[in-house]
């Protein structure tokens, strides 16, 4: 137990705040805790890099190279914060028609953290007989 | 890359076709073009508004999640290698 919860606890104890207010009190403890350390972790990774590595039978070989900034799809995420939430069950719907299960209210800032912080230590290799491609974070 | 703020000032781009001896470099002032678009943006401003509270988008948020997401821009990089021709686009 760190020494902000301790605290908290002993005010509770005391008398000093109500139940209500020491939950909320560590609630924002735990959100600033969780937030800094996955920043501070998640900086360190800059860059989504994609490269592809193609061999065309009729246009020859083709190598794609791009980089795309961590900031950019932390700015994609925090644009689906502002869907309505109408919105919001017509994408899940559509989703949902074409099989793929996945709820874009899951898709939050502190999800796309713990993706990037997962990212680091992944590298995504598709190899086959004319394609290659690498997909990586830096 | 971290705090930035606006979008992409300038943009390099490098083009070389394979039967070219030099290839052409760019240096593309974007500020430019966002200096001409802010007067539209502007015009534009209260409509967007209009619209935004028909169709229950949060305004304020929406202009800041647009606007990082044009500043995420930066450091955006491009490169494409065929044998005929190479691209490389660069944002800054």
């Amino acid at each position: 137990m760190n020494d902000n919860r301790r605290q908290i606890l002993d005010m509770l104890a005391n008398g000093k705040i109500t139940a209500e207010e020491a939950e909320r009190l560590i609630a924002a403890l735990e959100r600033n805790g969780v937030g800094a350390t996955a920043m501070s972790e998640s900086d360190k990774v800059k860059y989504l890099r994609v490269l592809v590595d193609t061999k065309d039978p009729l246009d020859g070989p083709t190598k794609v190279n791009v980089r795309v900034p961590m900031q950019l799809l932390r700015a994609g995420v925090r644009l689906t914060g502002v869907i309505p939430a109408s919105a919001r069950e017509e994408v899940n719907n559509a989703l949902r028609k074409e099989g793929i299960a996945f709820d874009i209210n899951n898709v939050t800032p502190q999800n796309l953290e713990e993706l990037i912080e997962h990212l680091r230590e992944l590298t995504v290799d598709v190899d086959n007989e004319n394609t290659k491609v690498r997909v990586f974070c830096e | 890359m971290k705090g930035e703020i606006l979008p992409p000032l300038t943009a390099t781009v490098h083009v070389k076709p394979a039967s070219w001896r030099f290839g052409i470099r760019l240096w593309l002032p974007l500020f430019l073009f966002w200096l001409l678009l802010l007067p539209l943006v502007v015009l534009a401003l209260p409509f967007l508004f209009a619209a935004a509270l028909f169709f229950g988008v949060r305004f304020w948020s929406s202009i800041r999640a647009v606007l990082a997401l044009l500043a995420g821009f930066h450091g955006t990089s491009v490169e494409v290698e065929r044998p005929s021709a190479r691209v490389f686009i660069n944002l800054h």
